[in-house]
């Protein structure tokens, strides 16, 4: 390659760019540059402003002032085709693709390859081979219908969807948050390749493990505006989360408390389900945070489900405080004390254009009600006690859902559930896609929610806040609870050779060996 | 009601636009009527409580209909629905007359209600299903023809009387609107329909029992469309074959005209009440236009399109 020149060594160049929605300022005088060949991290809050930056050089909103430079000529996308034409690529966090579509045609959507004006289905069908084998997860079967795939495999066809338009510029907008470990380090090998060939990559994670060991440069966005671009190993973690929040943070996990042995209030006896639980067995104590781990796909979402009525033959026995209960759907699950926070807070955790009040509200309307009619006086009560203890921020609480930032909605799920006093809280991965901020008061709360009698349940793909927020960790291989580390034994290398069910000393031998 | 607590909100626009259109209906008809006859009869009050009075069937069947297309279902089964309490009320007769009627509307909405909820049917197959079954039952009947007995003295009263000079059929239908505004806003059954309208999968995940809530609608339905086929019976002294086959389209046109998403999770139940008199006045100023069958058709459908047209356009803004 040819020496750069200085001047012209920026791809992408962002100048004094302000953005508002509705009067609510999302970006103010944003200036920014990324390279070809380089990973650049984009940090920040959500709400920081990221998303908006996004959303901008991808051409999917315009900005309301300032000037975007591409290669050295200006640019302004009306639409994100006109972007992916310039080599701009976006992965959003949201996915797009269709359900009820197979692999191969989500890949090839937006550009089929043609015979004769028809689509040409082996075309289309090789495409999708070669991008996913590109990714190293040539597993991935091109025919299946993406709806049957679990979330990690549908985030990996969406990174080969955004390879097959072969960008210049690929933005990756918390496109691993849902990647099991083994894909995340495929996604990893491809990101390098992609650098290697003078891709300029931009990344959002909120995992900063990730982000250090990703990243070549990285910028922190705060408030709408860019704080401060630094290269790799100028900043510590701690340096870094400061910049972003911009107050200080004691401790990334609150303490564990010193266990003694609970009463269990939630005891499980050979539970199984079709094929996907075999004989679980587990017993959690009230006070006690356990925590699910192992892969993506093991039969922990399962486990959830089935404890908490949403599915159909389970058998084995199942008691909560002592007595045996047979939930046969959430509503009888939650008459038990049982509460959970669904996988996908958009779909399943929230109705988006109803307003914070009435989803806070909705599962416990039955106690605060007076026969059939809602006590409104109650109501309101319950649903201010709810937003202070959550501190969730908002402007009013009439306003619909969809409005608040990702962790203000997870707040609100979680808010909904605690306003039925539950006993026993089963959490699926509640902090996916969130900001540090609001994963730190998660981790918080649970805590404080277990020192007062409840017994949580947390299903996890961060390994590192299993180990930092549970006092058990059991780990799930193939339907089966295969090891449960504690103490001393709860260390990541335990976790990840217990995940892949394979010995911990055999693990340890084959690192030495 | 909820004008009290008026505040411009997006489900409010169509609620103003729907009532500017029937000042416009009003004031078009009347500029025709004077110019051509020197008259104007839209703006008496014996008129308008006559149209109102015919309008309270079609409000009566609307507000069922809204119920459940606030669930994000439909039923098609109201002609038949309506037409078969009609035929049974006036048939048994005597004091179970309306009784009888009023329960073959709630048995036709658990049907629906259960194919919908537990057999997971969708409901424009279901109760489009369930409307041939009730015609064909109702042609064995009937065999066929104009069934000869009639309406009873309660159902004659209710529906074509006065007090005070208000005809009854409008008492009852405030009695209904009350009580569906009472449901929607005032009762947790209300907050889940809105719920399962908006998200079911986040409704059933929150404890809600989606399909007792489902079958309770679809059962609410079949009652409106019971009692409107009752009183319809009354109105016209006798009950007729194929009498609900007018309610059909304009109930679900009402609903929507008024605002309701006819994908279900929003609306209100004052702007089904307006697009309910929108109808009624559109179609009796071309009655007095004396538009002929067909043009009236093809305004009335305009009307329709044009109206969802104005209210999407502030949609796409927001999605």
């Amino acid at each position: 390659m040819p020496v750069a020149d200085p001047t012209q060594s920026a791809f992408l160049e962002l100048a004094g760019i302000s953005k508002r929605y509705a009067g609510v300022r999302a970006l103010e005088g944003v200036d920014f540059a990324c390279e070809r060949g380089k990973i650049h991290a984009v940090l920040g809050e959500n709400g920081a402003g990221k998303s908006t930056l996004i959303k901008i050089i991808a051409g999917v909103v315009q900005p309301d002032s300032g000037r975007m430079r591409l290669a050295g000529s200006e640019v302004s996308f009306a639409t994100p085709s006109a972007a992916n034409a310039a080599g701009v690529v976006c992965i959003f966090q949201e996915l797009s693709l269709m359900p009820d579509l197979s692999v191969a045609d989500n890949i090839s959507i937006a550009s089929p390859p043609r015979r004769f004006g028809l689509i040409d289905a082996k075309a289309q069908r090789r495409r999708a081979e070669e991008l996913l084998s590109e990714i190293g997860c040539e597993d991935v079967n091109p025919l299946r219908r993406v709806r049957d795939l679990p979330l990690s495999r549908r985030q990996v066809v969406e990174i080969a969807k955004a390879l097959g338009k072969r960008p210049q510029l690929l933005i990756l907008d918390e496109a691993t948050s849902a990647l099991t470990s083994a894909d995340v380090e495929k996604v990893y090998a491809m990101l390098a390749r992609l650098k290697a060939a003078g891709v300029a990559i931009l990344y959002i994670s909120h995992r900063m493990h990730e982000v250090e060991a990703l990243a070549d440069r990285a910028s922190v966005f705060r408030n709408g505006r860019h704080i401060e671009t630094f290269d790799k190993g100028r900043r510590s973690t701690a340096d870094i989360i400061q910049l972003m929040i911009g107050r200080d943070i004691a401790a990334q996990y609150p303490p564990k408390p010193a266990r003694n042995a609970a009463k269990p209030v939630l005891a499980l006896e050979n539970l199984c389900w079709e094929r996907q639980l075999d004989r679980i067995s587990l017993s959690i104590g009230a006070g006690e945070i356990v925590g699910l781990g192992g892969l993506d796909g093991q039969g922990q979402k399962s486990l959830l489900l089935a404890l908490f009525g949403v599915l159909r033959g389970v058998t084995g026995r199942l008691t909560v405080a002592d007595r045996e209960v047979r939930p046969g759907s959430p509503a009888a699950a939650k008459s038990v004390g049982i509460a959970l926070v669904p996988e996908d807070r958009k779909t399943e955790g929230l109705m988006l254009p109803m307003s914070i009040a009435d989803n806070l509200a909705i599962a416990s309307l039955d106690a605060l009600s007076t026969g059939p009619f809602i006590d409104t006086g109650r109501e309101r009560t319950a649903i201010q006690r709810a937003i202070a203890r959550l501190q969730i921020k908002l402007d009013a609480a009439s306003d619909a859902v969809s409005t608040l930032s990702g962790g203000n909605q997870q707040k609100v799920v979680l808010a909904k559930w605690l306003m039925t006093d539950p006993r026993i809280i089963l959490l699926n991965d509640p902090t996916r896609g969130i900001d540090v901020g609001t994963k730190q008061e998660l981790y918080r709360l649970m805590r404080e929610l277990a020192d007062q009698g409840a017994a949580i349940l947390f299903y996890s793909t961060d390994y590192d806040e299993l180990i930092g927020c549970c006092d058990r960790v059991v780990i799930m291989y193939d339907g089966r609870i295969v090891r449960e580390l504690e103490g001393d034994d709860l260390t990541e290398t335990n976790i990840v050779a217990s995940s892949l069910n394979v010995d911990t000393d055999t693990a340890a031998g084959a690192a030495h060996a | 009601m909820t004008a009290a607590s008026f505040s411009l909100s997006r489900d409010d626009r169509p609620i103003l636009i729907a009532a500017a259109f029937i000042v416009v209906i009003l004031v078009a008809g009347t500029v025709y009527t004077f110019a051509r006859f020197g008259s104007a009869p839209l703006l008496s009050p014996a008129y308008l409580l006559q149209q109102l009075q015919i309008g309270a069937f079609l409000g009566i069947v609307s507000a069922g209909m809204m119920i459940v297309i606030l669930i994000a279902q439909i039923d098609l089964s109201v002609p038949w629905t309506l037409a078969a309490a009609a035929m049974m009320a006036t048939s048994v007769g005597g004091p179970l007359a309306i009784p009888v009627g009023l329960g073959v509307g709630v048995l036709v909405g658990l049907v629906n209600g259960v194919g919908v909820a537990y057999l997971r049917v969708p409901s424009m197959i279901f109760t489009l299903g369930v409307n041939a079954v009730m015609r064909g039952l109702m042609v064995a009947h009937t065999g066929g023809y104009a069934p000869q007995t009639g309406a009873t003295d309660l159902m004659r009263m209710l529906a074509g009387d006065r007090t005070l000079g208000i005809p009854n059929a409008l008492f009852v239908w405030a009695a209904v609107s009350v009580l569906v505004v009472v449901i929607l806003q005032r009762m947790s059954l209300g907050r889940y329909i809105y719920a399962i309208g908006n998200k079911e999968a986040a409704a059933y995940l929150a404890g809600v029992n989606t399909r007792r809530v489902t079958v309770v609608c679809f059962v609410l339905c079949g009652l409106a469309a019971a009692l409107a086929g009752v009183l319809l019976a009354g109105y016209s002294t006798k009950a007729y074959q194929g009498m609900g086959d007018a309610y059909l389209l304009p109930s679900i046109a009402a609903v929507v005209i008024g605002g309701t998403n006819i994908l279900g999770g929003r609306g209100r139940y004052l702007g089904t009440l307006i697009g309910v008199v929108l109808i009624v006045l559109l179609n009796s100023v071309l009655s007095i236009m004396e538009m002929p069958e067909a043009g009236r058709q093809v305004i009335y459908g305009l009307v329709i399109i044009f109206m969802l047209l104005v209210y999407g356009r502030g949609e796409r803004v927001t999605s």
